[in-house]
């Protein structure tokens, strides 16, 4: 055997080595040993949205991690080692992929690929967002740089209308139950809507409906996040802006905000996790980095 | 007359490319160091801490400065040796029947597209990874997991340049070593490939500089958070996941701040091709 073949193997057999024992040591994780009434799946993947998006900053303020500093600004506590996705589909995925994965989404967007949590024992459905017993809930927002004319203007009012709101009422709970029945005005045009890629899903079947009523108009609907959907919407990059939280103070300041719909954000892991509900003070421990562990989790 | 005028074309054709690049050169660093000096030079690339939107925002690009060279260095790790040795095998030792299907394979390698191998590292590496390793806290999505994506994805580079400078050395440096009385492999270990050094490091250098700008494969495997990584088990962020998880909605300074760590990945790539050429001047037959 040729001597620069055997130095590789031996290079390549050690580094491994070195690789394995140098990270041993970092293992802190209390695999096998699962204490009573918790789960033994280990630590826990905390996946979280980027910082732009509004499913994070209606999550974060409702489950209090978001908390106030010593000069009262309010600061994103998220921990560091959360993992970070830009999408609600590849957030649906990493959840359905690992068992110790804690994750949140729209509820909307919920699919069977993977489990929603009671919180503070409630289920996360429409019924428990609309009576007010699941509380982890936000508004969607949609918003207009001055006063919107033609197709935006008729858009947003089938949206608002009897015909809009039953589309809302479909995945998401409408804001108003006695709206009247839409009536076009016939304005033809084209519409570009912006924004949230969780009030998207909503905005498509919305787009739909009116573009069924309104054959001369045209609304296209892109996907990014709020934080963009709001700048889109002030700068004239977007015609009408989505949303899915409050609107901020300086974005309040230059856009017309309406809420189209409420939304329950629903907390998910993954299908083989035993656990059934949190409390919204563990959720908070484990997206503040308090809890590392889903043995630290008794029920 | 007529010919006057394609030369004009052909011109404007190459002056297109050069006008690119200093136009990009040009908004790159208007934009950017202006922003650098903003939050500190020491501050920006030294900070640890990235937390744009906070109301005491942090610019810290440490990090993910730290995440590229890590994913680099272990996608180098794991793609050289391969990518090295077949090439050695496609130019000495694969039976014709072979070599074709082989090159083609290759060459497929190189054209999916990265959101592809994304995908698939996503689906199949990272569950893999984190089944295997999950004593030692590996959450699948990890450096290791981007190494091992991106040690793929540098392959068909280094196969394709390798094997090229392989073919280059004249075929006296190999029957000189066998009538000297060295056995094929021994020709080949240390008399043709010592000789085409400056070529396989050249190809080496071309996956460096796919590797370290690889941006939508690696953001699907790699957990993305902006912190130094305590073991290759970790997630990390590298520098160009930074700069598409943040672009859609940065306003302001932390909007300028991407643009800055865009201007730290160009002086990376500014080295790679430094030294690229370094390389190929001094080796006639690289590349």
């Amino acid at each position: 055997m040729n001597m620069k073949k055997r130095l590789f193997a031996i290079l390549t057999a050690t580094s491994i080595a070195a690789m394995m024992t140098g990270c041993g040591s970092s293992n802190n994780n209390s695999y096998g040993s699962s204490a009573e009434g918790g789960s033994d799946l280990g630590l826990i993947t905390v996946v979280s949205r980027e910082d732009g998006s509004g499913t994070r900053g209606a999550f974060i303020e409702l489950m209090g991690i978001e908390q106030e500093d010593a000069d009262g600004n309010k600061e994103d506590m998220t921990t560091v080692e959360a993992m970070i996705t830009n999408k609600t589909d590849v957030m649906l995925s990493t959840i359905a992929g690992d068992p110790a994965a804690i994750g949140y989404v729209s509820l909307g967007s919920l699919s069977d690929q993977v489990k929603a949590l009671e919180i503070d024992g409630a289920e996360a459905t429409a019924e428990n967002v609309k009576n007010g017993t699941y509380k982890v809930a936000r508004p969607f927002n949609i918003a207009t740089k001055g006063e919107p004319t033609g197709v935006a203007k008729d858009f947003i009012n089938y949206i608002l209308s009897a015909e809009g709101q039953e589309v809302v009422s479909e995945d998401y709970i409408s804001v108003s139950d006695d709206a009247e029945t839409f009536e076009t005005d016939g304005s033809s045009g084209k519409v570009v809507v912006g924004g949230s890629s969780s009030v998207y899903p909503l905005m498509e079947k919305l787009a739909e409906g009116y573009e069924a009523i309104n054959g001369a108009a045209e609304i296209e609907v892109q996907s990014s996040d709020s934080t963009a959907g709001m700048s889109g919407a002030a700068d004239g990059t977007f015609d009408i802006g989505m949303a899915s939280r409050a609107l901020k103070e300086d974005e309040a300041a230059q856009l017309n905000g309406i809420a189209i719909a409420n939304d329950g954000i629903a907390v998910i892991v993954n299908n083989e996790n035993a656990i059934t509900g949190l409390t919204s003070e563990q959720v908070q421990k484990i997206y503040t980095g308090e809890i590392t562990d889903w043995s630290e989790i008794a029920e | 007359m007529k010919e006057k005028i394609m030369h004009g074309v052909f011109a404007l054709a190459a002056l297109t490319s050069i006008f690119a690049v200093v136009l990009i050169c040009v908004f790159l660093f208007a934009s950017g160091v202006p922003a650098m000096q903003e939050v500190g030079f020491l501050k920006f690339l030294g900070g640890t801490g990235w937390k744009p939107t906070a109301s005491n925002p942090e610019f810290g690009i440490f990090p993910m400065i730290i995440g590229s060279i890590y994913v680099t260095a272990g996608a180098i790790i794991i793609g050289v040796p391969i990518g090295v040795l077949t090439a050695v095998f496609m130019a000495f030792y694969c039976p014709k029947k072979i070599y074709r299907p082989l090159k083609s394979a290759t060459e497929l390698l190189a054209g999916i597209p990265s959101v592809v191998y994304g995908f698939f590292g996503l689906v199949v590496i990272v569950p893999f990874l984190r089944d295997l390793f999950r004593d030692y806290g590996c959450k699948g999505q990890s450096i290791l997991a981007a190494s091992i994506l991106l040690g793929l994805m540098i392959l068909p580079t280094i196969i394709g340049v390798s094997e090229s400078a392989l073919r280059a050395v004249p075929q006296s440096y190999y029957e000189g070593a066998t009538a000297l009385g060295a056995t094929h492999e021994e020709a080949i270990f240390r008399t043709v490939l010592p000789a085409a050094k400056s070529g396989v490091l050249a190809g080496v250098i071309l996956g460096i500089g796919r590797a370290i700008g690889e941006t939508m494969a690696v953001i699907m495997v790699v957990g993305n958070q902006p912190r130094v990584p305590g073991s290759i088990f970790d997630g990390v962020r590298t520098l160009t996941g930074n700069i598409v998880m943040d672009m859609a909605y940065a306003e302001g300074l932390h909007r300028e701040v991407l643009i800055a760590t865009g201007v730290v990945l160009f002086v990376f790539i500014l080295i790679i091709n430094i030294s690229f050429s370094i390389l190929k001047r001094r080796d006639p037959n690289a590349g």
